[in-house]
């Protein structure tokens, strides 16, 4: 915001100044076309356009001020534009002495030990789900950290089921599970789908068809991603 | 505010690179369609070779839209250009990959699928 202000008032310096240029144009252009040397020239614009409006009503006075400045030349405008910088100099330097030793941090920011709890309960919600998949012999399952690469979740869950029965059975244990122990409802597909997604938040969970897997292929997508070890592989997890 | 005959691009690599809105899904007189709504479009232009081809009916759902979309946080989206994804009837997208920036409204709409796949979500 602090940067569009600045470069208003930057903008705004030139455009002014060509404005009563053009004016001065208009009242005198015969002079304008032949300026040899712009300071003489200026000036004299500058005194013809005095005395106009002066007859004529007594809104132009800022007008007025705009030509004298004009009327200085080039260094006077060169000093006119280090004057606008100046004046946000100074705007900032007080600005800053007003408000710089506030840090200001938004409120919705957790703190680091509530977010490694909270990413702690999802890699465990996460982990349990996998085994579940693994339990209804749900193929190549693998459970990405995706929390670096999007905002928007910190898990992804990447399963092959063979058929779509089987996508139903994986799909329901996993809303049984995640009901019952979490109490955790999903968004996504209800139906058994070729790519069914399961959205639980913080946790996603895909299951694939072998030819829709190899078709999307997330986990090239998501290559940069921590995969994340799962227990099952060495000692199969108690299930009641 | 998509109506039949809006133009839109496509942004996603199923093939097709211009679609034409025909119909909006949703009540049976609706005007216009915004973010996250699903459309019946006809692909006037589409990439040779490619499993889509050019005068094709197919569903699609819109990404970004130039009519600017408000959030309840007083944060307003507008795109340069209208742009929808290639879905199939399960809903699925027709292309693996999303192109440009979205909006996270999708994913509460039940398109997570297109979420995952794009790059950047806003």
């Amino acid at each position: 915001m602090a940067v569009l202000i600045t470069l208003s008032f930057a903008g705004a310096g030139p455009d002014y100044r060509f404005d009563a240029l053009k004016k001065l144009g208009r009242l005198e252009p015969k002079l304008c076309q032949s300026s040899t040397k712009p300071f003489s020239h200026k000036w004299f614009h500058c005194k013809c356009f005095w005395q106009e409006p002066r007859s004529k009503n007594l809104s132009l006075k800022s007008r007025e001020l705009r030509t004298l400045r004009l009327a200085r030349g080039k260094e006077a405008e060169d000093s006119f534009s280090s004057n606008v910088s100046e004046d946000t100099d100074d705007m900032f330097d007080d600005l800053f002495d007003r408000y710089g030793k506030v840090v200001y941090q938004s409120n919705d920011r957790m703190s680091p030990s509530i977010e490694l709890d909270d990413d702690a309960e999802s890699l465990s919600f996460a982990v349990e789900v996998a085994s579940v998949a693994n339990d209804v012999k749900a193929g190549d399952i693998k459970v990405l950290f995706v929390k670096p690469l999007v905002y928007w979740t910190r898990f992804f869950i990447i399963a092959t089921a063979f058929s779509r029965p089987q996508i139903d059975a994986i799909g329901s244990r996993i809303r049984d599970l995640a009901e019952t122990k979490y109490g955790r409802v999903p968004s996504g597909d209800s139906k058994p789908n070729s790519w069914t997604l399961l959205d639980f938040g913080d946790v996603v969970i895909h299951i694939f068809l072998p030819p829709q897997r190899a078709f999307y292929n997330l986990e090239e997508f998501y290559a940069n991603a921590t995969p994340v070890e799962l227990p099952f592989e060495n000692q199969p997890p108690f299930r009641g | 505010m998509i109506q039949p005959q809006t133009h839109l691009n496509v942004a996603d690599n199923s093939g097709a690179r211009e679609l034409m809105c025909i119909r909006i899904i949703g009540a049976s007189n609706r005007r216009y369609a915004h973010i996250g709504d699903v459309i019946v479009a006809v692909i006037k232009e589409a990439v040779p070779n490619t499993p889509l081809e050019r005068s094709e009916v197919i569903r699609a759902v819109i990404v970004r839209t130039c009519k600017e979309l408000k959030r309840d946080n007083g944060m307003i989206i507008r795109y340069d250009d209208n742009a929808a994804v290639v879905i199939d009837q399960e809903g699925n997208p027709k292309g693996t990959r999303i192109f440009g920036a979205i909006a996270r409204e999708l994913r509460q709409l039940n398109f997570t699928k297109i979420v995952s796949l794009a790059p950047e979500v806003l």
